[in-house]
């Protein structure tokens, strides 16, 4: 427990330091908002329209400090501010038109692909140059090798455009009205099925390898021995004396992978026209819309934060040693 | 295998779904499909005053202006006002506003709505893009009348105050705050007010059950699906989703005409703005003229065009117009043709100028160092960087070591404000008449230090002689006269090459006609065919009819 406490002292500490970098970063950067607003236009903007730009975002020439004190006063209220980019939406209804998708699709993906790629890795370990050995792990590394961009064009193309198996665009269909119906989680099931295909087959390979590798040295430790010795049963000996103890690194790739599960995944979201953050991330620093870059690099710290919080936890329970310690 | 899978996956979602039709949505009849944004989910603004980007339709078929212009013909068209005049001292202008025009709540639209439209830009300053009130001194209302008085006489400002979406006053003088307003139910003049659904990645907007214009729109609604790039928005169009599209496509006859050559079209007229090669003129040598017309002589522009836009344009007339100022342009033949391709010519003009050729094929300045040179585009916007790599090699054809320098937009348009570069490929400013065209070129009121942002004359040129032209452009409203004026600012432009044009920007429109006809073409050029040429396209929206449909 206090190994815990003293794991949440340290993401506090952590947190606070992200949110400085957080509002320092973006006014670093050169150029303005109104600016580049203004250069979208390309010359269907009369020039005098830079100044009521800059009037409507509030550009201010204040000091760091001040600004840095507004920021943080806004913060605790909960107001991320207003998006340039979208403006006058506010932050946080810009952030709500994608948070829930990839929280859903990279999510799900995450979890599949982590789910199978671990179980798949440890079968190949215990069963070493079986078949599942010979041809799973250098298959899935090819294809992981390939640009995803590619991989998501191809399956998009074949099954998509070519077949017509799965719908080309969007996370359900324009006409089926949102809502707790089976139609409408069956069309979202639908059309979430092409994308997340592509990000499990493509980053299978990492969780099956890192796994297969760290398996076969568990599995040639002298405890392994013994309780085979021991004439346990085989599944027991891989599942509670191998696999448990092969999956502490994996568990680790997956609290970041899980965090970082709200950077989105920009290709996935361009290649199947699907909403999530990973666009809105583009859009904000290609805008330069600061309070939507801050927004966002806040919902990412945290939920990485977060994550490796609950690996830790999930550490204390797998790993005793970690209990011990404390 | 792979194939059983995913009958398997997709039949065992879809098993007893009624969600689950083929992939390609059909659109409904009567309901236009329009491709114009690409974002991966729209958000709810319609907000036609605030700076940022309401959706689409916030100020092409929501909210109307007094008058509209259209860029391929030239010309003004009355729209909620229904004529203007200057008095005869050019310091007031006054609207005929529309009579029996009503908002889509049934309130009629009356001069008292134009005038607090006006009066709100005053108030609120942020909201007044076009700069109304640099000029405006008041506004007053007389019966169907609505006169600004001006500050000075600035006979352009027409352009400037027709252009504003007149919105509402018994909605908006309620609304607490005009500049964060995000309007999510607009109530407005145009052809389609009403929002028939909205979510995240489709929403459609019915016709306004009052509109003006008897039997108009004859368009049911139109329908906006979010794509995040332009491969998605041309995948939908080819494939028949999409039924008006202003996006770029590339090789648009193979890729989409093909497939049904008696209803996939284009136009692209060429009424964008010009693409120029700025060379910074505070930076020796191209301070002097001659350098900068040997740079425009020594560029293949035929090349050019073909490689960095695929043809889709022409190289630039030599005053710079697009086909937008048709109207106004002299013929190639009654101005220096400087925008020719002559190699020969360049290098003599290089050598007139001090600028000797070196043994290794690079010239050298007056201070014996070799002339090298960058050209700043923006990495990633494909056609000027491949329009830059041909000029770059044109460029060292006569001697001069030019090398194309991508930057991220924001640095790279800093050092553009600022004057901090050497050569840059960018647009140009663009209105009805070539005034603003021209002033952003030439005149000494737009220089500002190297240093400071500067909106436009990014090259700093200043003319003492294109000044007093623009000056006279400013105090006549009599079209012949404006056309002599602009004359002399075209040879003028000519004469002292500012900076060098390079092609007109096409205006992409692509559109099938198998649900839908009357959009514009070559043979009906009513209106600019583009979806992103606002706001003509109410011109267009009001003119398309759902095929079979009288």
């Amino acid at each position: 427990m206090k190994y815990a406490l003293r794991r949440l002292g340290f993401y506090l500490v952590a947190a606070l330091s992200a949110i400085v970098m957080n509002f320092l970063i973006p006014r670093l950067m050169p150029g303005d908002p109104a600016s580049t607003m203004f250069a979208r236009f390309q010359g269907r903007l009369q020039p005098e329209a830079l100044d009521a730009l800059r009037a409507a975002f509030g550009f201010t020439d204040a000091p760091l400090h001040k600004q840095f004190g507004s920021y943080v006063w806004h913060l605790a209220q909960g107001d991320l501010g207003l998006s340039t980019a979208y403006y006058p939406a506010t932050v946080t209804e810009v952030i709500g038109t994608g948070l829930l998708w990839t929280v859903l699709l990279a999510g799900v993906s995450v979890l599949i692909a982590f789910c199978i790629g671990t179980t798949l890795g440890a079968l190949a370990a215990w069963k070493r140059n079986g078949v599942l050995d010979s041809f799973a792990p250098p298959a899935l590394a090819l294809i992981g090798a390939f640009p995803y961009f590619w991989l998501a064009m191809l399956a998009l193309y074949v099954f998509g455009f070519t077949l017509g198996w799965f719908p080309l665009r969007h996370a359900h269909s324009p006409d089926v009205a949102p809502g707790f119906s089976w139609a409408f989680i069956s069309n979202v099931a639908w059309h979430a099925t092409l994308p997340a295909a592509t990000i499990v087959l493509a980053s299978l390979g990492g969780w099956l390898l890192s796994m297969r590798n760290t398996m076969i040295s568990v599995l040639g430790t002298d405890y392994v021995g013994f309780a085979r010795a021991r004439g346990l049963e085989p599944k027991r000996v891989l599942v509670w004396y191998a696999a448990r103890n092969a999956l502490l690194p994996n568990i680790t790739g997956f609290g970041m992978a899980l965090g970082f599960v709200l950077s989105g995944s920009l290709l996935t979201e361009i290649v199947f026209s699907y909403p999530g953050l990973g666009y809105l991330m583009v859009v904000a620093v290609r805008n330069q819309d600061y309070p939507l870059m801050q927004g966002l690099f806040l919902a990412i710290t945290l939920a990485v934060l977060a994550a490796n919080w609950f690996v830790d936890l999930a550490y204390v329970w797998l790993d005793p040693r970690t209990r011990d310690d404390g | 295998m792979t194939r059983a899978l995913a009958i398997l996956v997709a039949a065992a979602i879809c098993a007893g779904s009624a969600g689950c039709e083929t992939g390609r949505a059909g659109t409904p009849p009567g309901v236009l499909s329009v491709s114009v944004e690409q974002q991966s989910a729209w958000i709810r603004t319609f907000n036609p005053l605030a700076p940022g980007e309401a959706r689409w339709p916030t100020r092409a078929g929501i909210y109307e202006p007094l008058l509209v212009h259209n860029p391929v013909a030239g010309e003004w068209v009355p729209w909620l006002a229904t004529d203007w005049s200057w008095s005869d001292d050019l310091r007031s202008l006054t609207f005929d506003i529309r009579e029996g025009v009503e908002w889509s709540d049934g309130t009629p639209m009356t001069a008292r709505d134009v005038a607090f439209t006006f009066e709100l830009l005053r108030e609120v300053p942020a909201l007044d893009q076009g700069g109304v009130w640099s000029f405006v001194d008041d506004v007053t209302v007389d019966g169907s009348h609505v006169t600004l008085r001006t500050s000075r006489v600035y006979v352009p400002g027409l352009q400037v105050v027709a252009g504003v979406p007149i919105v509402p006053e018994h909605i908006w003088s309620e609304v607490d705050d005009p500049l964060t307003f995000t309007n999510p139910n607009p109530v407005a003049t145009g052809p389609f007010t009403e929002v028939r659904t909205f979510q995240n990645q489709v929403y459609e907007l019915g016709r306004n059950p009052n509109y003006w214009q008897d039997g108009r729109p004859y368009v049911e609604a139109l329908r906006f699906l979010a794509y995040p790039g332009n491969d998605q928005a041309n995948m939908a169009l080819v494939e028949g989703t999409v039924d008006w599209a202003g996006n770029f496509v590339p090789a648009i006859d193979r890729t989409f005409v093909r497939r049904d050559p008696d209803h996939n079209k284009y136009w692209f007229p060429l009424v964008g703005s010009t693409v120029f090669l700025y060379a910074n003129t505070t930076r020796a040598p191209f301070d002097d003229v001659r350098v900068r017309r040997a740079l425009s002589l020594a560029l293949n522009r035929e090349r050019i065009v073909e490689v960095a836009m695929y043809d889709y344009t022409v190289p630039s007339s030599p005053t710079g117009l697009s086909d937008s100022y048709r109207s106004w342009r002299l013929d190639d033949d009654d101005v220096e043709d400087w925008t020719r391709h002559d190699v020969a010519e360049a290098n003599a003009l290089l050598d007139a100028a001090g600028l000797a050729m070196g043994d290794d094929g690079v010239r050298r300045g007056p201070d014996g160092r070799p002339l090298a040179f960058d050209i700043d585009v923006v990495s990633g916007w494909s056609d000027w960087v491949r329009a830059a790599q041909v000029i770059a090699t044109d460029l060292r054809a006569v001697g001069i070591r030019a090398q194309v320098r991508p930057a991220e937009f924001s640095a790279w348009f800093s050092d553009l404000q600022r004057g901090e570069f050497e050569l840059a490929v960018s647009w140009s400013n663009d209105g009805p008449s070539p005034y603003a065209f021209y002033r952003w070129l030439m005149s000494p009121d737009t220089v500002q230090p190297v240093g400071e942002i500067s909106a436009g004359n990014w090259h700093r040129f200043a003319d003492d002689e294109a000044q007093r032209l623009l000056d006279a452009f400013e105090r006549t409203a009599d079209r012949d006269a404006q056309g002599e004026l602009a004359d002399d600012l075209q040879r003028r432009f000519a004469e002292t090459m500012p900076a060098i044009p390079l092609f007109p920007n096409p205006q992409w429109a692509a559109y099938s006609t198998r649900r839908f006809e009357g959009f514009p073409s070559p043979d009906a050029p009513y209106a600019s065919p583009s979806p992103n040429a606002l706001p003509s396209a109410l011109l267009v929206l009001t003119t398309l009819r759902p095929r079979g449909v009288e």
